[in-house]
């Protein structure tokens, strides 16, 4: 059998590092451009997004805000709200904070789904009927001996099936 | 022969345990012995047991999915809450729903593993094409049960997930007309839920079947990374197949061990109750690849990329013909680079979807 020379790792190994150099170089570039032609919906929805998904972004949310409030195309958002959001989060109330960026983009926190529209619809700007908005669900411990007794089952386990795997083999 | 002399004989043979007699009562009944065929020593490694992983995995996954689907409600307007009531208010229902939720992860990384594995060492050569092609069936059902799995917990991102598959369901033309919200008589998160819960077990089990059929059909595939065994130690030694399956217990122990370790110590989290008219995350993992691919091309994107990666894993048999078995081997070089950039550029796609932030998704 031909065993081909060794540079071939180092060429793939190559490759995949230059990709990921590129990858790095190009996120950051990627996320600043042409903010300030944007529409306020998208700023607001945006601010939304790293709300949800990069709650520690505090500031980039509420430049967000602020650029969604200083933008020329306000369609389909309720401006009072956007700016009572840019308030909460001022006051550090997070969820009210989501909570009302969500309601300034027509969407209605609280009522059932029960039929998708799509990607990205823009929705009427009408009122609410079921305003309230249930949270997310953090990781919920286990309480009492529930926890240890199932940890400690996992561990015999996991270190019986390895102890077993060994001896066969 | 006399019955003095009978007697003796039978009062000479050592004396059989109840163990030994229960397996032979059984065997007797179900042709257990009939497992005890010789595969090769290679079998007995780990390389070489992630499929039967992947399928304890699945079985796993079945029991679990059992007991959440008598909590579980499909129906679009209690699903985000009946999902609550499992995590906060059913015994053991937090666990047990974690448990599901890494199980489901075990399985996505071992079938991909295995896969990669029976590439490597061109367990797919001939005559076991066939083979290759219900694997790929099988690593397709696996996408689906994840995407339709990850959908029913009914959050944000759920949402967002169906969205587009109603999306990638209009780019089939008539052929999506399964995906519409207005097709049958019940609402498309129901008729995930029956799809997660039946059709997709039931075709995996079915294509397991034939899947290990064939296996056994024609034997364990040679392993290409053992040294020459004319010129060392001869042919190959063989292992019992029981002796194969008590390893795979063994591991399979060890599998359980550590996803309840993970469930109970990092159990999943669940998102609010979906909203319409916004896009504000991202999917999970093993799906990732394909956010940076709509910014790239669009919502086709998504459909594109997932059926050029199935082609192409379909086309592996007819491309890779050489009788070459080593992944370095001159003739299959070209194929395990080319490979090798997809699987890099899918993890590379991966990673900078984690870090890309999700404004610049949502400005593309």
């Amino acid at each position: 059998m031909t065993r081909p020379p060794r540079r071939v790792p180092r060429l793939l190994s190559g490759i995949v590092l230059a990709w990921f150099g590129v990858v790095a170089l190009a996120a950051p570039a990627l996320a600043h451009e042409g903010e300030e032609e944007v529409p306020a919906r998208t700023q607001v929805a945006v601010a939304d997004a790293i709300l949800r998904t990069q709650p520690e972004q505090v500031e980039l949310a509420a430049d967000r805000i602020n650029d969604a409030l200083e933008a020329e195309d306000h369609e389909g958002v309720d401006l009072d709200r956007v700016k009572q959001a840019k308030e909460a989060l001022a006051a550090g109330d997070m969820l009210k904070t989501q909570l009302l960026l969500e309601q300034a983009l027509g969407a209605c926190p609280g009522q059932p789904v029960t039929s998708p529209t799509g990607v990205r619809t823009k929705l009427p700007q009408t009122p609410c009927p079921t305003p309230a908005h249930e949270l997310a669900l953090g990781r919920v411990p286990l309480h009492g001996t529930t926890k240890p007794v199932l940890l400690g089952i996992g561990a015999v386990l996991a270190l019986g099936g390895l102890a077993l795997s060994w001896r066969i083999r | 022969m006399s019955d003095a002399t009978m007697d003796r004989r039978v009062a000479e043979q050592p004396p059989v345990g109840w163990g030994r007699r229960l397996v032979d009562a059984l065997d007797e009944r179900l042709g257990l012995k009939a497992l005890q065929y010789p595969v090769p020593a290679h079998a007995n490694t780990l390389a070489y047991s992630l499929g039967g992983l992947a399928l304890i995995s699945f079985v796993l996954m079945v029991a679990t999915g059992i007991f959440l689907t008598q909590y579980y409600n499909p129906d679009p307007a209690a699903a985000h809450e009946s999902v609550r009531q499992i995590i906060t208010g059913v015994t053991l229902g937090s666990f047990i729903r974690a448990f599901h939720y890494w199980g489901a992860m075990a399985m996505i990384v071992l079938v991909g593993l295995h896969l990669l594995r029976v590439f490597a060492s061109a367990s797919f050569k001939r005559p076991r094409e066939g083979n290759w092609v219900i694997g790929v069936l099988l690593a397709a059902i696996t996408a689906g049960l994840f995407f339709t799995g990850s959908v029913l917990k009914w959050d944000q991102e759920s949402l967002e997930a169906l969205e587009h598959n109603i999306e990638v369901g209009k780019l089939l033309g008539r052929f999506g007309f399964w995906f519409s919200d207005t097709f049958g008589g019940l609402a498309l998160l129901t008729r995930l839920y029956v799809v997660h819960i039946s059709v997709l077990p039931a075709l995996f089990s079915l294509a397991v079947v034939v899947h290990l059929l064939l296996v056994k059909r024609h034997g364990m595939a040679p392993s290409p990374f053992r040294r020459d065994t004319t010129k060392d130690t001869g042919p190959e030694p063989t292992r019992p197949f029981t002796r194969h399956l008590a390893e795979l217990g063994a591991l399979g122990l060890l599998l359980v061990g550590v996803l309840m370790l993970l469930a109970v110590l990092l159990p999943p989290s669940h998102g609010p109750a979906p909203i319409e008219g916004i896009e504000v995350t991202k999917p999970p993992w093993p799906l990732l690849w394909v956010y940076p691919v709509e910014d790239w091309v669009g919502v086709s994107g998504i459909l594109w990329a997932t059926l050029a990666i199935f082609a192409a894993l379909l086309l592996v048999p007819l491309v890779d013909r050489s009788p070459e078995r080593h992944p370095l081997a001159r003739r299959r070089l070209p194929v395990v680079i080319a490979a090798g950039v997809v699987v890099g550029f899918i993890v590379a796609l991966i990673v900078y979807a984690a870090v890309q932030p999700v404004v610049s998704h949502i400005e593309m």
